[in-house]
């Protein structure tokens, strides 16, 4: 599907009227919070699941970062050394004695200073020029694209759900959409996965303390004493991911930052990502193995904020708020960021050239952060295309690494995946070496 | 987390769906365990089923039935009709069915204009009037802007009718065929004629022939738009609607194409687009790809720049075409009898279909009538939108007195549910299989939202009756009788003794305690008893 016309809910600037009501999310979000109902269902299109592993999992616990409506890599992480770049941004180009200095060739945006250390310190990198197979600009198509992963192919699942779906059969938060209601599209198909709020809101609406949970839970299993197989297997799972969320709500959780400056945000984001800092060091006994979270609000055709002022407006705001949630995340870990590797994906990036309005409109190649212990940080990998007018794709950076390159690389020597192939038919074997193998 | 029974059953290693959906096209062979099963249950009604086409009334008892949840329905005939050709059955529901007897209720939905609607009619032109602008006027009202208010709406409409409308089994074929010939509700360009879609395409001929369903959905702008072509010409061919043609469609992604066919089917179909003008539907005979065309052993020499009426011929051989048959009689198996139906109802089904000339009406009668249907009680797992709706009417809810707030309520919370209805985010449709529908997060969505509805915390704005209203007017004596009443009111029967003396546990009672109308059981437990039976299995399978 193309559409021409960008109209998904909660992007904005794109000929719709308002953003306010499709919100579909938001809108529910609003009915959600008033039942204290919460989570969806996995919408899962049946396909032929894989054939899986026996062992437990033992790889690192894949975080992935949706940052939708289309980051700006250009502004991001910023190719100063390239001088098409300010002539193509005469307004909201950065000048290179503004930026944080990544290379000779590259400096990353002022706003997200917060996350240098992990850059000075090896665990943070970033790829550039990074792309997929579809050529489009539409919000709706390059997302779910993106999502699929099988460009090329009629396979209707998520590759999310195609990597779950290799391994071992695990807990309940095996796969978790964390701060939202519904799974990504990624998580299509017939792996189950776990959507929720947050971890304090996964329980049963209207029991309030632990004696009426308890009273609704032995009631809910024995109700299903007898049932068929496809009502008791979620029926159990369910019970256990309710009680897993009841101990954890028990024992709590406060943050290991002792810096406030480090402290997450207190917004959707540093929510969410507070919780996966939560389950991740609960352990085996809750199981993440994969979180998804996202992070919108990208789209910004118009006032993303003027070069010379990079530390006031829209751009610099989101990316403060978004440095500032992954430096408390990464402080939070510690030691377990070594088993953690973070990456963010945009659906596409933006157009070289600056509109009218201090904006810019939709692109094609994007940029890419990568945290955690095994990555190869300290390092913008890929292979840049030059913003020299003749090198463009549309008037586009053009994608010189495709973006499932780097998942496949990932899921291969941080998640013990064998046979991405199967998750990403028809990708070469081609890999950029943006993590270490897990040993 | 591994969920698949078959393949817990069956211990093997190679998880391979033998009804995913990417091979539904594919002749529908079940694998023998579920034969078994199916057998044995139709061993139970075969005899009383014989010869009569719609088994005869038994006594409403739990009995003995198949394995998937077969003990816990009522293996009682007109529940069963209700529970698979309906939303849900509600008292009002039964009461009808038994007044008209089974095979007179079927005829009547079957022709559904013999149903006077009028009040639901009234109600979703009341509160969604714009549902029913042209999509010029649609285009113009917006202009230059464009709105996904159109599609809220629609969705809104949708569930609207699914909780009210008598004309159940038409609303149960449109939500049918919504998902065959899938248009994402909410995808940009079919922002101003989706709802026109739902009109002209699916309602018109929701029980018509699938051959006039599938020629109109080819002349829409709304299909044009979504598979992209209105893009397609002769010199750049778009091939997306050309291959969902195909795959999804008509003849099914095992139907027996190659990829040449589905080149040819992509330029034959050229010239089918939308006039920008007016976002309306445009044949533009400068696009057509002009020279001999073949697909599938249809070919015709396609001499003229006007393709119309190649493309029309092209479509009636493909909705003719016995793989056509095959796919939609295994999905209305799918829908109406169980995960795992066997070949020769399909088959049989498909028989019906072809020598019908795509009508989906004598198709439909066959399914009911078959000893398969009849034998296949409890075989279904409600998915979310269905739980939803069914929990709406069996509560007894009303619509807001005015506007459409606690209307569009209900259709969010089916998004909270995992299941907005038209809102599938790809071609083919929601998947209809239980396993597809497993989730912790999609159980325990579906229990609070049973919760809300009964203690009417959401959707505040619709009207629930009186909880008392739901036990007869003369209190029962005891808990144990409270809950044999609520049970037979909510899912007509009564509970196992295991799980009456569950919930008995949950309120600390014991069955022979007296009732008084003070008791909690009656006052604020008595929505908490009636969402533990609607979470239950007599509630979640159909």
């Amino acid at each position: 599907m193309t559409t021409p016309t960008d109209l998904r809910p909660g992007t904005k600037e794109c000929g719709c009227p308002d953003d306010t009501g499709g919100m579909s999310r938001r809108a529910f979000l609003a009915g959600a919070t008033a039942t204290g109902a919460l989570a969806g269902l996995t919408s899962v299109g049946l396909s032929t699941r894989l054939a899986f592993a026996s062992a437990p999992y033992t790889g690192d616990v894949l975080v992935v970062l949706s940052l939708r409506g289309g980051m700006d890599g250009l502004n991001v992480v910023v190719p100063h050394g390239d001088n098409d770049y300010l002539t193509q941004r005469p307004t909201i180009g950065i000048p290179t004695n503004a930026l944080l200095n990544l290379d000779g060739m590259f400096g990353l945006h002022p706003a997200m200073v917060k996350l240098m250390p992990w850059w000075n310190d090896g665990r943070l990198g970033f790829v550039h020029a990074v792309g997929q197979d579809s050529p489009s600009r539409s919000h709706f198509d390059a997302m779910a694209e993106m999502e699929r992963a099988a460009p090329g192919s009629g396979l209707r699942t998520g590759w999310l759900d195609r990597t779950l779906g290799l391994r071992a059969p695990g807990t309940a938060f095996q796969g978790c959409q964390i701060g939202s209601g519904m799974p990504a599209d990624m998580f299509t198909g017939p792996s189950p996965e776990l959507a929720m709020w947050s971890v304090d809101d996964f329980q049963l609406s209207g029991a309030d303390n632990s004696a009426e949970r308890a009273r609704w839970s032995a009631a809910l299993s024995a109700l299903h004493d007898g049932a068929p197989h496809s009502l008791t297997a979620p029926v159990t799972t369910t019970m256990d991911a309710l009680a897993t969320t009841d101990a954890l709500k028990t024992a709590g959780y406060v943050p290991d930052i002792t810096d406030p400056n480090l402290a997450y945000p207190d917004t959707d984001l540093g929510k969410a990502l507070t919780d996966v800092a939560r389950l991740i060091k609960a352990g085996p006994q809750v199981g993440l193995q994969v979180a998804a979270v996202d992070y919108g609000d990208w789209d910004m055709h118009a006032d993303m904020g003027l070069g010379n002022q990079p530390d006031t407006g829209w751009l610099p705001d989101h990316l403060a708020e978004f440095s500032g949630a992954l430096a408390a995340f990464a402080t939070d870990l510690g030691s377990k960021l070594a088993d953690v590797t973070v990456i963010t994906l945009t659906e596409f990036g933006r157009r070289v050239e600056e509109n009218g309005s201090n904006g810019v409109d939709h692109g094609h190649g994007q940029a890419v952060l990568l945290l955690g212990g095994g990555v190869h940080g300290g390092h913008v990998h890929g292979v840049w295309p030059t913003l020299a007018p003749g090198a463009l794709d549309d008037g586009d950076l053009k994608a010189t690494t495709d973006y499932r390159a780097l998942l496949a690389e990932i899921l291969e020597k941080r998640c013990g995946a064998s046979g991405v192939s199967q998750v990403f038919p028809g990708l070469g074997t081609e890999r950029l070496g943006v993590v270490a193998q897990r040993t | 987390m591994d969920q698949d029974p078959r393949r817990q059953a069956e211990g093997v290693s190679s998880v391979h769906q033998p009804h995913s959906r990417d091979e539904i096209g594919r002749s529908p062979a079940a694998p023998a365990p579920s034969r078994r099963q199916l057998f044995r249950a139709v061993g139970v009604l075969a005899a009383v089923g014989a010869g009569t086409g719609l088994v005869e009334a038994v006594e409403s008892a739990p009995a003995e039935a198949a394995a998937g949840g077969g003990p816990l329905l009522a293996i009682d005939p007109d529940l069963h009709l209700l529970r698979r050709a309906t939303y849900g059955p509600t008292p009002a529901s039964l009461a009808e069915l038994k007044r008209l007897g089974r095979q007179n209720w079927l005829d009547q939905q079957l022709n559904p204009g013999t149903i006077d609607d009028t009040a639901c009619h009234q109600l979703v032109n009341k509160r969604f009037p714009r549902l029913l602008w042209s999509i010029d006027h649609a285009r113009r009202h917006y202009a230059p802007d464009i709105t996904y208010d159109m599609m809220r709406w629609l969705g809104g409409a949708t569930v609207t009718r699914a909780v009210w409308s008598k004309r159940q089994l038409f609303e149960v074929m449109v939500e049918f065929w919504s998902n065959h010939l899938n248009i994402t509700n909410f995808s940009g360009p079919t922002w101003n004629t989706r709802h026109d879609y739902d009109r002209v395409v699916i309602r018109q001929h929701a029980l018509g022939r699938f051959e006039d369903m599938l020629w109109a959905s080819a002349n829409h702008p709304a299909m044009m738009a979504y598979l992209n072509n209105d893009e397609s010409t002769k010199v750049e061919p778009n091939e997306n609607y050309g291959r969902e043609l195909l795959e999804l469609h008509t003849v099914g992604v095992d139907g027996g194409y190659t990829e040449a066919d589905m080149h040819q089917s992509a330029l034959i179909m050229t010239g089918f687009g939308i006039d920008p003008a007016t976002d309306g539907f445009q044949y533009t005979a400068g696009n057509h790809y002009v020279g001999p065309v073949s697909v599938m052993g249809f070919s015709d020499p396609n001499g003229n720049a006007d393709g119309h009426a190649v493309g029309q011929a092209y479509l009636s051989y493909l909705a003719n075409h016995r793989s056509t048959a095959v796919h939609i009689a295994t999905k209305l198996c799918l829908r109406f009898v169980s995960d795992t139906p066997s070949v020769t109802l399909v088959n049989q089904l498909a028989d019906v279909y072809q020598n019908n000339q795509t009508d989906v009406v004598p198709v439909l009668q066959a399914l009911f009538d078959s000893a398969e249907f009849a034998g296949s009680v409890g075989k279904k797992v409600r998915r979310p939108y269905e739980d939803l709706v069914a929990a709406t009417r069996i509560l007894g809810y009303q619509p807001d007195k005015a506007g459409n707030e606690g209307l569009m309520d209900l259709y969010w919370v089916a998004n909270a549910m995992g299941q907005l209805p038209l809102a599938w985010p790809q071609p083919n449709g929601y998947p209809d299989e239980a396993v597809a529908w497993q989730s912790a997060s999609g159980t325990l969505q579906r229990w609070n939202t049973h919760r809300a509805l009964a203690s009417h915390w959401w959707p505040h704005k619709l009207r629930r009756p009186n909880p008392r209203t739901w036990l007869p007017k003369r209190l029962p004596r005891t808990h144990g009788a409270v809950i044999d009443a609520l049970a037979k009111r909510m899912v007509f029967r009564t509970l196992t003794p295991a799980h009456r003396g569950a919930i008995l546990e949950f309120l600390g009672h014991r069955a022979g305690d007296p009732v008084t109308r003070s008791s909690g059981i009656v006052n604020d437990r008595l929505p908490h008893v009636v969402a533990l039976i609607l979470d239950a299995p007599y509630h979640a399978l159909r």
